[in-house]
């Protein structure tokens, strides 16, 4: 039916078109990372220079406070309170979420579907349009500008996908296995944790790498419940680098370096269990 | 002592009753089979007496103590599921052995049976495997492993054998016979099919819609089915269960034809009763073609529809009254269809059912 | 001679409303709460710098001045139009995608890794990367354009309107097609060779397998693709906020920068709650709309219940 001719011609273009697409793909994140390991001037010269000629970690140095140069910006802070909100936060939203998906994969009670749907639709609250009554409310508590004010809001903002995720995970191990546990002389506590537990796990910590990412990328709430060093996050303090009137681009691209990295390796880490997770909770209900 | 007593044990899922009041009493070493189409509640059942369910209303006793209130693990019973539910992350070895670690048993101890179980079930080569490198047959020998490492009162197997192909069906069912005999415990086994019921049980529970039906001996039920339901719910191929009605001494069918009432219900039936005849197969033979002659007999010639040799007997499809019934040649020649033959009728096991209530009139 | 009834929180019945307190305890707290409160702001006049007018009673002055605000219809309809766009191209490079990888045999794994990375990457990041990719005088593509010789001046990609509202809505689709891509991939992945195959005895040419097979099964997937992603249509805001704050003179301005402004910078809370609630609506309801959509496509495809 088909010419050998087409058959390769076909292929030809899917190869061509794929690798069109990974040239969008990757192309503007590869020219921020190479933008971070050279110096401001580089960047800013005519006609401009493709391939860096003079390579180096200036730019993080400078960021971190180890270069002469240090640009006035805290980005070491920054990193520690990302860091402890980011874990803080997916450590009490894993625990809620365990015990929430559990509840919903394993039990079957009143306003089951309702109580699923209205922790889903809390979700959907755009982040900008929660920030204002939070904000005042927090003033008002006093949790404006502190770590716990914002890991408090990014469990709330975790806890709805963990449960979704983490409810598709043990809904994948028959509720059999539960049971054999308990007639072996199990409490449920007991056959939960030495059985179902050990089962879920790898798909517990890839919705705890998600929720650590959610926490770690978030911008909206963090831009507007932060003032200082005590709690400014890293996609916060990236805005502190345009507030200047010239934007030093190359310190900028070393900081936006920084927030990928996690990202990328979390990212190679639980992609398997993270698509698994969203359409076998999608798809089986 | 591990007696098992149901008394008038009701299960409910919000309004809708799914076991209604059922009693039965299990004997020390007894092996018991529920059976029952899908849906009957012998598989609730079990799982209420396993703890896995509440109990809604009336009381189970094992050994004599009421268990109503008791978690499964306090029940000193084990159980074998349907899909197995070997634990996936753990060696042969620690799935035989998980019981008896989390009742903090010797290790020592729990080595020991977990050996004595391998080697009543010859898993001692699979031991250190996991789940997912057995087959079937050894994944279903685990599963019983594990049931009897903890020397239970009782085991409860629910339709153990449905994931296994028919043949490793046959072989695993003998395997269940033989651990029986060799541990003696008292076994409570749902199945829904009608000829692992009879091969295995000391005594079949016929269940439907959340009822018991008929408890007996698998020749009791067979022989002696209470109602129609029991009647072709057991056997294979079913009993052929014909509409007639009674009237001077003789079974009338729609199609003029009739038979003598068997001398055995002469006095059970009055005459003008509506009741539907029951007979198997194998008491519908072609003359000269059954198993044993003599007895009460009866003649009728009917018409062969269809024939299916199986090898030693030959089932025929003709009809009475309209409804298709079978019957079966023993010592068999080839049957051509829309041949008439003469067929003795086996009278004396023949059945009669009142047609209203479809119990057999025997029983009353 | 029953033993007696355990206490009601060790009670069947009760655990999992128990296991789930925590959960909803945060959520009420966090969202539910603070829903409320600014319900009522909305009807208030509260300026952050006057906190005593969170008690002056405005009734619906705050939604008349919003409907009659051209600025926020424009705000709103801007909106609308980049979802509508950015949503359907998503889906439409999406599905190509999956259909390109589900072709391709060798390096397939790295692909699909390569695919995850947006997802996973910060909206401000994007914001920042694409700020840097559009800057007119130092970025990458007027460089490139330059360096080719198709063009001669600096194109002001994220000052004029059209070319601003081009680029946020590149940078957008670029971040979230990839959402569309792994779902749909994974569904064809799932997607059994039967049904194909008989379509193929039957009689049916390439498109027609497409069209009639292998679109509807992915349907369901195509709506969870679009639930999560209205979850989180509003990290556009972040989007824009990098990459051009909503200007030049609110050229660029979506929604949720609106908000913004007017809550943050004029500090007019009321009048900001106000439009947030909208916000909310509009959000929630993309959100049960492919909620529902997904639920009716799963019961139409008969397999899970």
């Amino acid at each position: 039916m088909r010419t050998p001719f087409r058959k390769t011609a076909g292929k030809v273009a899917l190869w061509i078109l794929t690798f069109v697409l990974m040239v969008i793909m990757c192309v503007p994140g590869l020219w921020v990372v190479l933008t971070a390991f050279r110096p401001n001037a580089e960047v800013l010269a005519k006609p401009p220079v493709w391939i860096p000629e003079d390579p180096g970690l200036t730019n993080f140095a400078k960021i971190f406070g180890f270069a002469a140069d240090q640009v006035a910006i805290p980005v070491p802070s920054y990193f520690a309170n990302s860091l402890i909100i980011a874990l803080t936060s997916t450590a009490i939203a894993l625990l809620i979420g365990m015990s929430g998906g559990y509840a919903f994969a394993r039990y079957r009670f009143r306003f089951k579907n309702g109580i699923f749907l209205g922790l889903m639709l809390s979700r959907t609250v755009p982040g900008i349009a929660l920030s204002l009554p939070v904000f005042i409310i927090w003033s008002k508590l006093g949790l404006i500008d502190t770590k716990p004010g914002l890991i408090i809001v990014y469990v709330a903002l975790n806890v709805p996908f963990t449960i979704w995720l983490i409810d598709g995970f043990f809904r994948q191990i028959p509720k059999e296995m539960s049971e054999a546990a308990q007639v072996d002389g199990c409490t449920r506590w007991q056959a939960f944790w030495k059985i179902e537990f050990p089962l879920a796990k790898s798909g517990i910590a890839s919705a705890g790498i998600f929720a650590f990412l959610t926490s770690w990328n978030e911008y909206a709430l963090a831009s507007n419940l932060t003032r200082s060093t005590d709690s400014k996050t890293l996609p916060v303090g990236l805005m502190d680098f345009t507030a200047q009137f010239t934007i030093d681009w190359a310190g900028m691209s070393a900081m936006a370096v920084i927030i990928i990295i996690p990202a990328l390796i979390l990212t190679f880490l639980v992609q398997k269990h993270l698509i698994a997770g969203l359409t076998f909770g999608g798809v089986k209900g | 002592m591990a007696e098992i007593t149901l008394d008038k044990v009701v299960k409910r899922y919000g309004k809708l009753e799914v076991v209604h009041g059922i009693d039965l009493k299990i004997a020390h070493n007894e092996f018991v089979v529920l059976v029952g189409p899908s849906g009957c509640g012998k598989s609730t059942t079990l799982r209420m007496i396993a703890g896995l369910e509440d109990i809604s209303d009336g009381a189970i006793r094992i050994g004599g103590d009421v268990v109503n209130d008791l978690p499964p693990r306090k029940r000193n019973i084990s159980m074998v599921f349907q899909n197995y539910a070997l634990y996936p992350h753990m060696s042969v070895r620690e799935n035989l052995g998980f019981g008896l670690k989390i009742a903090k048993q010797d290790p020592k101890m729990i080595e020991e049976r977990v050996a004595e179980a391998a080697e009543t079930l010859g898993l001692d080569a699979l031991l250190d495997r996991t789940p997912a490198e057995l087959s079937g047959g050894q994944r279903q020998r685990v599963a019983m492993g594990r049931a009897i490492v903890r020397h239970p009162e009782a085991f409860l197997f629910d339709e153990p054998l449905s994931n296994l192909d028919a043949k490793l069906r046959v072989q695993m069912r003998t395997e269940i016979k033989k651990l029986h005999q060799k541990v003696k415990t008292t076994v409570v086994y749902v199945t829904h099919d009608q000829v692992e019921a009879m091969t295995l049980a000391d005594r079949i529970v016929i269940m439907r819609d959340g009822n018991i039906e008929q408890v007996g001996t698998p020749m009791e039920v067979f022989d002696h089915p209470l109602n129609t339901f029991v009647a072709s719910f057991i056997g294979s191929p079913p009993m052929n269960l014909l509409p007639a009605t009674v009237r001077g001494g003789a079974v009338h069918f729609t199609d003029g034809k009739s038979l003598p009432v068997p001398s055995r219900l002469a006095g059970k039936v009055r005459d003008g009763q509506e009741v539907t005849f029951g007979l198997r197969p194998d008491d519908l033979t072609p003359q000269g073609h059954g198993i044993a002659e003599g007895g009460e007999r009866a003649q009728m010639e009917l018409e062969v529809i269809l024939s299916e040799p199986l090898g030693t007997e030959t089932i025929l499809y003709t009809t009475i009254a309209g409804q298709e019934a079978q019957g079966k040649m023993y010592g068999p020649r080839p049957v051509s269809p829309g041949e008439r033959l003469v067929f003795d009728v086996a009278l004396e096991k023949a059945h009669l059912f009142d047609a209203a209530t479809g119990r057999s009139v025997a029983a009353d | 001679m029953q033993t007696k009834r355990p206490p009601f929180w060790q009670r069947e019945k009760y655990t999992p409303y128990l296991l789930l307190l925590p959960a909803i305890l945060t959520i009420l707290f966090v969202v539910l709460l603070p829903l409320i409160f600014s319900f009522y702001t909305s009807f208030t006049g509260y300026r952050l710098i006057r906190p005593e007018s969170l008690w002056q009673w405005v009734g619906l002055r705050n939604y008349e001045r919003i409907f009659g605000d051209d600025d926020f219809w424009a705000a709103f309809v801007r909106t609308i139009v980049f979802l509508t766009i950015a949503l359907n191209l998503e889906f439409l490079l999406g599905l190509g995608i999956a259909l390109l990888i589900n072709k391709i045999t060798w390096g397939q794994r790295t692909l699909r890794t390569i695919m995850m990375f947006p997802m996973m990457f910060s909206p401000i990041l994007v914001g920042y990367q694409f700020k840097f990719v559009f800057n007119d005088n130092i970025g990458i593509l007027n460089n490139a354009l330059e360096s080719l010789g198709l063009s001669d001046g600096a194109i002001p990609w994220l000052v004029d309107t059209y070319l601003a509202n081009f680029a946020i809505i590149f940078a957008e689709v670029w971040m979230s097609t990839s959402v569309f891509a792994i779902l749909l991939l994974a569904g064809l992945f799932a997607m059994p060779r039967d049904p194909i195959e008989a379509a193929k005895v039957d009689g049916c040419n390439a498109w027609q397998v497409f069209r009639h097979i292998t679109l509807p099964f992915l349907m369901p997937f195509v709506f969870i693709a679009m639930t999560i992603r209205s979850l989180d249509v509003a990290r556009a805001y972040d989007i824009v906020d990098v990459m051009t704050g909503g200007g030049p003179a609110g050229r660029t301005e979506l929604l949720w920068t609106l908000i913004a402004r007017t809550g943050y910078d004029n500090a007019r809370m009321g009048q900001a709650n106000a439009m947030g609630y909208i916000s909310i609506i509009l959000s929630i309801a993309f959100t049960y709309y492919f909620f529902t959509k997904l639920i009716a496509s799963r019961r139409y495809m008969g397999g899970a219940d």
